[in-house]
């Protein structure tokens, strides 16, 4: 399923609990289902990606962020290591896994393998996550692509 | 610390709140005072390569992250924090997004000191015991995004 196709929202996200609902998001996001993961979102949602530099809000700004991952890296894997719930704020850390295929981030693809430990932090209302800020470090993404300076990310 | 308070939601925050405040204050003895003898660190961006070996920024507080403070503390003299937001439950966990900022003055890491302030959002993660201390604190930020605000724009 691609992200162009039509957005549904899952009959279990409406009813569901806020880590059900974060759940949801990051198994769709899991199977590159851009799309599921989305339809998850409130389209208000403010997002909030510290490492890329983006405050933005509404699912667009998030689908950008999501495709660009999973374009670049196809054989993106997902590992959730921990959920916690803390009201109606859940927070993900998991482990983003892959091999790039394409640019990513203004670096060039070198066909390296990326590994590193995210967080999402996500508030949940009404079976939607209303809210996202997504927190890794940008540095350690670099360095796994080959990247030796920021000031020059596309020269190898 | 003794105390014969319940362990609920909003002391396990009160107990984080105050780790923040006496972070503010460059009180690391403090700081630790709050943290059990065993309580587990992991500052996930932390990672130094060398040629046979990675050193991350894992361990325990008393050993890898009494440390850290302190040399955080000693490079950036004016060294502050703002707690943006902080959930917690009554398990322990404590969610918290805070702004770290300083103005470098010693090396800290690779990075040389050139006088240059940073300010940079962390997602910090705590857990604290049925005792009213800390037994675990992981923290995730963006070091790619502070080692430019200070000047250095290698990635290693």
């Amino acid at each position: 399923m691609t992200s162009s196709q039509t957005e549904t929202v899952p009959d279990s996200a409406q009813a569901s609990s806020p880590p059900a609902t974060v759940q949801a998001f990051l198994d769709a996001f899991a199977r590159r289902d851009v799309a599921g993961a989305l339809a998850l979102v409130s389209p208000q949602a403010s997002v909030t990606v510290h490492p890329l530099g983006l405050a933005g809000a509404g699912r667009d700004a998030l689908r950008t962020v999501l495709d660009d991952l999973v374009r670049a890296f196809p054989d993106l894997r997902l590992t959730i290591r921990r959920v916690i719930t803390t009201g109606d704020v859940v927070t993900a850390l998991v482990k983003a896994e892959g091999t790039q295929a394409t640019d990513y981030a203004g670096a060039i693809n070198q066909e390296k393998h990326l590994d590193i430990d995210q967080a999402w932090r996500c508030t949940v209302t009404g079976g939607l996550i209303t809210g996202v800020s997504a927190y890794w470090c940008q540095r350690q993404l670099y360095r796994r692509l080959a990247v030796k300076r920021f000031d020059a990310i596309a020269i190898a | 610390m003794t105390t014969t308070q319940a362990r609920t939601a909003g002391s396990a925050a009160g107990v984080v709140t105050e780790f923040f405040d006496r972070y503010r204050a460059h009180d690391v003895n403090g700081m630790t005072d709050l943290c059990s003898i065993n309580a587990d660190f992991s500052y996930v961006p932390v990672e130094m390569w060398g040629k046979q070996r990675v050193l991350r920024g894992d361990g325990k507080v008393g050993t890898i992250g009494k440390p850290l403070w302190t040399g955080l503390i000693n490079a950036f003299p004016d060294l502050t924090n703002t707690v943006h937001t902080m959930t917690a439950n009554d398990d322990g966990d404590v969610v918290a997004e805070v702004e770290i900022a300083g103005t470098q003055q010693l090396a800290w890491a690779m990075i040389k000191p050139a006088g240059q302030h940073y300010r940079e959002p962390h997602l910090f993660i705590f857990h604290v015991g049925e005792d009213l201390l800390i037994d675990g604190v992981t923290a995730y930020w963006d070091d790619a995004s502070m080692s430019q605000q200070l000047g250095h724009e290698e990635v290693d």
